[in-house]
């Protein structure tokens, strides 16, 4: 089977073969045109000029149902499922592919086979016991599972998962890449999207560069890791010694493994910033969070939540999937309010302002999700920052500082937000936030979806925010990049705190591995989201106490 | 884990005892009571659990709101009473017989309508499908074929006046009965879950094979059809037919509000809040003659409705006592948790 | 038909078109904003129509100078719709919702005026509303032409406020992502307020321009809510040119057909050109592509 196309606004001249029963891997830089091609595969953009042909058939441009039918079925970046229906239901949706369309109205949702067959498959992947729970109750982790299920329902011979290790825990990541080998073994062909190169690198058999819209470099894992082009595009001639450690050597990655590891010795840390980061000014902590307790309505997400951020510091928050780690970014920025508990900066309780007020007292949040206002112009959306401040002069001045730190702003002033890549997007967010000049800054997941030399540029910017005087608080989910830059980290676990303590001691813990870093103890996997609430609280509890302060 | 055990079964037998009993009420009903006011408002009441439970087949289950159902209404009333006029059916019984004719006349409408309003997404939807009922409305106030204004009769009943909603009331009941029948079908097969799929994500759906288009079209048509009938059922049973009575918007409101109110999307829903309100709303009628206050009334009972039970009455409840469960669940398993050294759960190989 | 009424028809169209323009703009500002359709808006029109109506026959009060009262009423209309019903609204299914909810405004709206007023026909009278102007052969009434002057400014001055004020950015900001919106300090909930009663206030210009013309009764609000209903849908949801563009077009159309065809049928060839249009384009003809979730 091959696929052969030409232009489309985000692909040019692109080219891609992906031979049947093969796992081919496509990476790339951040707006390289990983997902375009998928939706142009997949029916749900058009192309402007070339083919996709499979099996020697063309289905260029076909309709989503037509291409579904004909055996290529996808996964989507931001995991989609039925919310409302059973998980059962969310399998029996997908037609089979033979089959009357009559027919349907009159038989029944599911025969006994079907259903049988829907069981198997949510055994294969490991959430039969939710079956008849609705879907939405489900956690990030387990829609992922969900949705790669209820594709298999139709039995297809193609696959294409758009970054199926994407915010999820290491040791689902392991889980995941054996399914698919399994998967792959009866017979079915892969091309998977990622940006966790261990992922990618460990099991696909061939791997597809896109840089830009086209391709760059196409071969086995080994040939593409030692290409120069490859690290070209990624580094973009920048001296970046982690990624590039990472592209060319299995020792000790910045990111996610598949493989059990064991915590990094602190020599490996790059020493000039190491000690400048342990200092911390004064006795009072900036930011104190006192036994919060929040949640949206459905329950408590956050239980008892307690911990400081020291001034001048950075501060990680990692934690698995489901743990609560967005909800107290919020709840700190004023969006939320906490049920029992409160929250204190400089010694003064903040819980319950609103978030202009919280804004007005020095702390500014980047959000998750891309929060620039599409529409307006890159400028616009700076000068937006400084929206409660009054005096026009004040600032112009604050944007030709900010400008200073972030040219892109200069650069790019007059086109639409929308228009640039993710990774440019991050950094107009972070000039943006800058605009007050905030005592606070709060990251949430500020790495999210962006490839290793995006990843790169931002956690040097934090440093550098960090160099200037601001303390930082960030949530990541790449634990160990997150951890290694911060002078101290936090562990939230299912609401509640299992860690803290300075970064290293906490990247450095033994039971962080079997929180949610790798599958690496045996009878301790399947936690993190795959436990039902309670279930998986007990483990860690006795760790707390020892490890505060 | 533990589940909540032993009451599975009881319910079982509790509800089905309970549907027999309403079944049975429902079947007497006009035999027991006698007061023919009491009868008309169960004529009416009947006849809009049909709507109702007809128009959820399409909007409740698909999400798709369409506020254009009174097209079906009074075209259904119109064919028959133009069937009757034209072919000179004689009145009593066999007018009855041209209630079928009456739905296909109203899917044979829905089918162009629905082709042409379902190509919009969905809140344009809503506005195109209002945007033709006032096209419909327009052509009965202005042509001839219709009667104009003034509308058209239906031929004499020879029922006698004691009994005289009896046969009306058992004719309603039974197209109920098919209604519901249907409805519930359509709830369980598989043509019913992927209106449900295309509810909660139509692009996933497509994605997934589902003929989206084609499916909600044969909803759409199927929805017409017990609204059609009920339509010439309806006006019928009043005699005549004229313009601003058989495309009233504010028919099309009220079934959106009763099926909201007992539960979009259910099969029981629509019945129970078609049941509560069409009787407050002849209660209003007869009350109240006066449209301003009626209007008033109305409104505010919406209001009500929208804002304090988004979900309906059914899923209300069920979801209420769904969080009873969870919370005690929770509760349970915390006190567990809290309480010290390490538990193992034995939950480690569920994922693997 | 000769010329001259062809080219009258034309011109009333776009007099009148002027106006609706102005109450469909308001009507899409509101779903811009908060993905609200407010299907109460024909009978707030109607109830401007009336509260011009009262202020003149019971207080003697101008129709022009009586605007300086209904304007600010409506205003305070639209802002207590807002905080007491659309605020509740949760994002999911806003806009299905909203349908309902404001259809049962309209509903009780339309009950009020009965109840205070009655079902029977009135319409607003003034000096000037009963004098025209003859131009290239007809006549054009004076009420036409103030009309069309005051929606045009107002529409300037809405185009001015969103795009050089800073409230103007708030609004757009709000609109363009609510998050985003509250973390720089953006009073969302007020600026939401707000839009919601410019939205409104609008309505009480169009009424008295729309009871001056027409005869009308609390019946008269179907009519007005589904041309402009149709006209923003023709425009594009969330597009205020778009909304002025096929208002004016709509009701030259409207005119034209009148004076060719028949006033009766008039109303119908409105709507299927709707109909036939979105048939072709369904997001309107300036319709924002991608519409957030649906």
């Amino acid at each position: 089977m091959s696929k052969a196309y030409g232009g489309v606004n985000a692909l040019s001249d692109c080219e891609v073969r992906v031979e049947e029963g093969a796992i081919h891997g496509l990476i790339g830089p951040n707006g390289s045109g990983k997902t375009t091609l998928f939706n142009v595969i997949t029916g749900y953009e058009r192309i402007t000029r070339g083919e996709i042909r499979f099996n020697g058939s063309e289905i260029t441009n076909a309709r989503p149902d037509r291409v579904f039918a004909l055996g290529i079925g996808r996964t989507f970046q931001l995991t989609r499922i039925f919310g409302r229906l059973s998980v059962l239901e969310n399998m029996l949706v997908a037609t089979p592919r033979r089959g009357g369309w009559l027919r349907g109205i009159v038989r029944i949702a599911g025969s006994a086979a079907e259903r049988r067959r829907a069981m198997q498959l949510l055994e294969f992947v490991g959430i039969a016991r939710l079956a008849h729970d609705r879907a939405e109750t489900l956690s990030y982790g387990q829609r992922k599972l969900l949705e790669l299920a209820s594709l298999l329902v139709a039995d297809p011979d193609v696959l294409l998962l758009d970054e199926p290790a994407g915010g999820v825990n290491p040791t689902l990541i392991n889980h995941l890449a054996e399914r698919i080998r399994d998967l792959n073994k009866s017979g079915k062909t892969f091309l998977v999207v990622e940006h966790n190169m261990e992922f990618v690198m460990g099991l696909c058999h061939r791997v597809t560069v896109l840089s830009q819209g086209r391709p760059l470099v196409s071969g086995t894992p080994q040939e593409v890791r030692s290409s120069p082009a490859v690290l070209q595009a990624y580094l973009g001639g920048l001296d970046d010694t982690a990624t590039e450690r990472q592209l060319t050597a299995r020792g000790d990655p910045v990111g996610e493994s598949s493989a059990p590891v064991r915590p990094a010795p602190p020599s490996a840390r790059p020493a000039p910033t190491h000690g400048r980061r342990e200092r911390v000014k004064g006795a009072q902590p900036l930011l104190e969070i006192d036994g919060v307790t929040t949640g949206y309505g459905g329950g408590d997400i956050l239980k008892r939540v307690s911990f400081e951020v020291p001034e001048g510091g950075i501060t990680c928050i990692v934690g698995p999937n489901g743990a609560g780690k967005s909800t107290l970014l919020a709840t700190i920025s004023g969006l939320l309010r906490p049920r029992v508990g409160e929250i204190r900066f400089r010694g003064r309780v903040i819980s319950g302002l609103t978030p202009r007020q919280i804004l007005k007292l020095g702390i500014a949040q980047v959000p998750q999700t891309h929060s620039l206002f599409p529409d307006m112009s890159v400028r616009e959306n700076v000068e937006m920052g400084a929206f409660t401040i009054a005096d026009s002069r004040r600032v112009r001045e604050r944007l030709a500082a900010v400008e200073e730190l972030y040219p892109l702003v200069r650069e790019r002033a007059q086109e639409k937000a929308g228009s640039l890549s993710g990774g440019q997007q991050r950094l107009v967010e972070f000039a943006r936030c800058l605009m007050l000049d905030p005592a606070l800054i709060v990251l949430d997941e500020p790495s999210m979806g962006l490839d290793p030399q995006m990843r790169q540029v931002v956690f040097e910017m934090i440093e550098t925010m960090n160099r200037q005087g601001k303390t930082i608080l960030l949530v990541e989910q790449n634990a160990r990049a997150g951890l290694r830059l911060s002078s101290h980290g936090i562990v939230l676990e299912n609401g509640r705190v299992r860690l803290s303590g300075s970064g290293t001691e906490v990247l450095q813990h033994p039971e962080i591995g079997a929180l949610y870093l790798g599958g690496a103890v045996a009878g301790e996997g399947g936690r993190g989201d795959e436990a039902t609430p309670g279930e998986g609280d007990a483990n860690l509890s006795h760790a707390t106490d020892a490890q505060r302060g | 884990m533990k589940r909540a055990t032993g009451s599975g079964s009881g319910w079982r037998v509790l509800a089905a005892v309970a549907a027999l009993a309403v079944a049975l009420v429902f079947a007497g009903f006009p035999l027991l009571v006698t007061d023919s006011t009491a009868t008309s408002i169960a004529v009416f009441t009947l006849i809009f659990m049909v709507a109702t439970s007809a128009w959820n087949i399409f909007s409740g289950y698909s999400g798709y709101l369409a506020l254009g159902h009174a097209v079906f209404f009074g075209s259904g009333g119109y064919a028959v009473a133009l069937a009757a006029r034209d072919w000179h059916v004689s009145g009593g019984w066999e007018v009855f017989a041209l209630l079928p004719f009456a739905g296909i006349i109203a899917a044979a409408i829905a089918l162009p309508f629905g082709m042409i309003a379902l190509r919009t997404r969905r809140h344009t939807f809503v506005v195109v499908t209002i945007a033709i009922f006032f096209i419909f409305q327009l052509a009965a106030f202005n042509l001839a074929f219709t009667g104009g204004t003034s509308g058209i009769e239906f031929p004499i009943t020879p029922f006698s006046a004691a009994n005289y909603n009896q046969p009306f009331y058992y004719v309603a009941l039974f197209i109920l009965v098919m209604t519901v029948a249907l409805s519930w079908g359509v709830r369980r097969s598989r043509f019913g879950l992927q209106l449900l799929a295309i509810r909660d994500d139509e692009d996933r759906a497509r994605g997934l094979g589902v003929k989206t288009g084609r499916i909600k079209l044969a909803a759409f048509v199927l929805s017409a059809f017990p609204v059609g009938m009920v339509g010439g059922l309806y006006f019928y049973f009043l005699g005549q037919i004229f313009p601003q009575f058989a495309y009233d918007p504010l028919f099309d409101v009220s079934l959106a509000l009763m099926a909201f109110l007992g539960g979009i999307g259910t099969v029981v829903g629509p019945l129970l809040g078609s049941m509560v309100l069409e009787s407050l709303q002849q209660y209003f009628t007869q009350s109240f003659s006066g449209s301003g206050t009626y209007l008033i009334a109305y409104g505010i009972l919406f209001l009500v409705v929208i804002l304090l039970l988004p979900r309906g009455v059914v899923p209300t409840l069920a979801q209420l006592v769904a969080n009873r469960r969870a919370r005690a669940l929770t509760r349970r398993t915390e006190e567990v948790a809290d309480s010290g050294p390490a538990v193992r759960s034995g939950v480690a190989g569920a994922v693997h | 038909m000769s010329v001259t009424d062809l080219l009258h028809a034309i011109v009333d169209g776009i007099l009148t078109g002027g106006v609706y323009a102005l109450m469909a703009a308001g009507l899409t500002l509101i779903f811009g904003v908060m993905d609200i359709i407010n299907i109460a808006q024909g009978i707030m029109v109607v109830l401007g129509a009336y509260l011009s109506y009262a202020l003149s026959t019971h207080l003697g009060i101008g129709l022009l100078p009586g605007l300086l009262i209904t304007v600010p009423a409506m205003f305070l209309l639209g802002v207590a719709i807002e905080f007491g019903f659309m605020r509740r609204l949760r994002e999911v299914d806003r806009t299905g919702m909203s349908i309902l909810i404001t259809f049962a405004v309209a509903i009780l709206i339309e009950g009020v005026l009965s109840a205070v007023f009655g079902v029977d026909y009135v319409q607003l009278h003034a000096s000037y509303v009963d004098r025209s102007v003859r131009v290239l052969g007809f006549y054009l009434p004076y009420i036409y032409l103030i009309g069309f002057g005051l929606a045009v400014a107002l529409l300037v001055a809405l185009y001015a406020v969103l795009y050089r004020t800073k409230f103007g950015r708030a609004i757009r900001a709000s609109l363009q992502n609510r998050t985003a919106a509250d973390l720089i300090g953006v009073n969302v909930n007020r600026t939401r307020t707000i839009s919601v009663g410019i939205g409104v206030a609008v309505t009480a210009i169009g009424g008295m321009v729309f009871g001056a013309t027409s005869a009308f009764n609390p019946n008269s609000g179907y009519d007005l809510i589904s041309r402009l209903l149709a006209i923003v849908i023709l425009g594009g949801l969330g597009s205020i040119g778009g909304a002025m563009a096929a208002a004016i077009l709509m009701l030259v159309i409207n005119d034209v057909v009148a004076v060719w065809w028949s006033p009766t049928w008039a109303p119908l060839v409105y709507f299927a050109v709707l109909v036939v249009v979105l048939s072709v384009r369904p997001q309107g003809l300036f319709g924002r592509t991608a519409v957030r979730a649906q």
